[in-house]
């Protein structure tokens, strides 16, 4: 029995290609720079709102920093004024003053003395 | 130092001693944050001076600025006090247009240009503070002066226009 062969002139070539041509918009470098346009765009938009919002937070800050003396004013003379109450509290209370703390530095009060009576 | 109020939850808990009368009296601000706000930069330009005497004071007494600064407070209070009087003498309508717009805008700055700017030019003409913030890179438009706040709820109407202190604008010119 004769052996299968290639039939004559070889065999056809394998498709193993598509034939389907990209057109228009749908090729490689349409479609970068459609993209990479766009992906500027973005870019562009968001530095510009990144810097708009530096700016807004250095206005913000300005303007705390015009402020901060003013409340710390009120705050350190609000201090001052319940320390001396509370010293002339304590010396009238024990006699003298005592020396809590081994600095001379003013220290916050942690508790709060509670006067007999208020008068608001 | 511990930057905690000695505050507990009862009631009884007024110290209403007043400051011994060796101390000067001085008249608190009495201006929530908004209108702070809405002034701190007026309060800054004219005040810039005492304002940095106090922070000098205290940096100089650390642990003792309490004390030792009462003097430049009452300073600071006084300055300041005298720019929302003055402001409230000659601008109330705009100022009180302005705070109370930041007040419905959660404080931020960029959604009451137009009401800023009316602000600006009052005061600019009454008492001669111009809002300036420093430190801003030299080739762009200040933001505060910008036509459109990209970051604003609402576009800014075409006919409101940023108000530019004259003196700024000759020397831009």
């Amino acid at each position: 029995m004769p052996q299968d062969m290639p039939p004559a002139g070889g065999y056809d070539a394998v498709q193993y290609k598509r034939n389907l041509p990209s057109r228009g918009l749908f090729r490689p470098i349409p479609l970068l720079t459609v993209g990479g346009a766009l992906m500027l765009y973005g870019w562009y938009k968001l530095v510009v709102g990144i810097r708009e919002q530096n700016e807004m937070a250095r206005e913000k800050m300005w303007s705390r920093i015009h402020l901060i003396p003013l409340l710390q004013a009120e705050e350190d003379r609000d201090l001052v004024r319940r320390h001396l109450a509370d010293q002339a509290r304590e010396k009238e209370l024990l006699g003298k003053n005592f020396k809590v703390y081994n600095s001379d530095r003013y220290v916050r009060p942690t508790f709060a003395a509670i006067p007999g009576h208020v008068t608001k | 130092m511990a930057a905690r109020k000695p505050v507990f939850n009862q009631q009884l808990l007024y110290d209403t001693t007043p400051l011994p009368d060796s101390i000067p009296k001085v008249k608190e601000i009495g201006a929530s944050s908004a209108p702070l706000l809405s002034a701190s930069f007026f309060i800054g330009a004219r005040c810039r001076d005492y304002n940095d005497d106090f922070m000098q004071c205290k940096t100089e007494n650390p642990g003792r600025g309490e004390f030792e600064c009462l003097k430049e407070g009452r300073r600071v209070t006084r300055c300041a006090r005298s720019v929302i009087d003055d402001i409230n003498k000659s601008c109330l309508e705009q100022f009180r247009a302005h705070w109370q717009c930041l007040d419905n805008n959660n404080h931020q700055l960029w959604q009451c240009r137009p009401a800023e700017w009316k602000l600006n030019k009052c005061v600019f003409e009454n008492l001669k503070l111009e809002k300036v913030i420093p430190d801003q890179p030299k080739q762009s438009t200040p933001v505060h002066l910008r036509e459109t706040q990209i970051f604003a709820h609402r576009a800014i109407p075409r006919w409101e226009k940023p108000f530019v202190a004259p003196t700024a604008a000759e020397d831009k010119s």
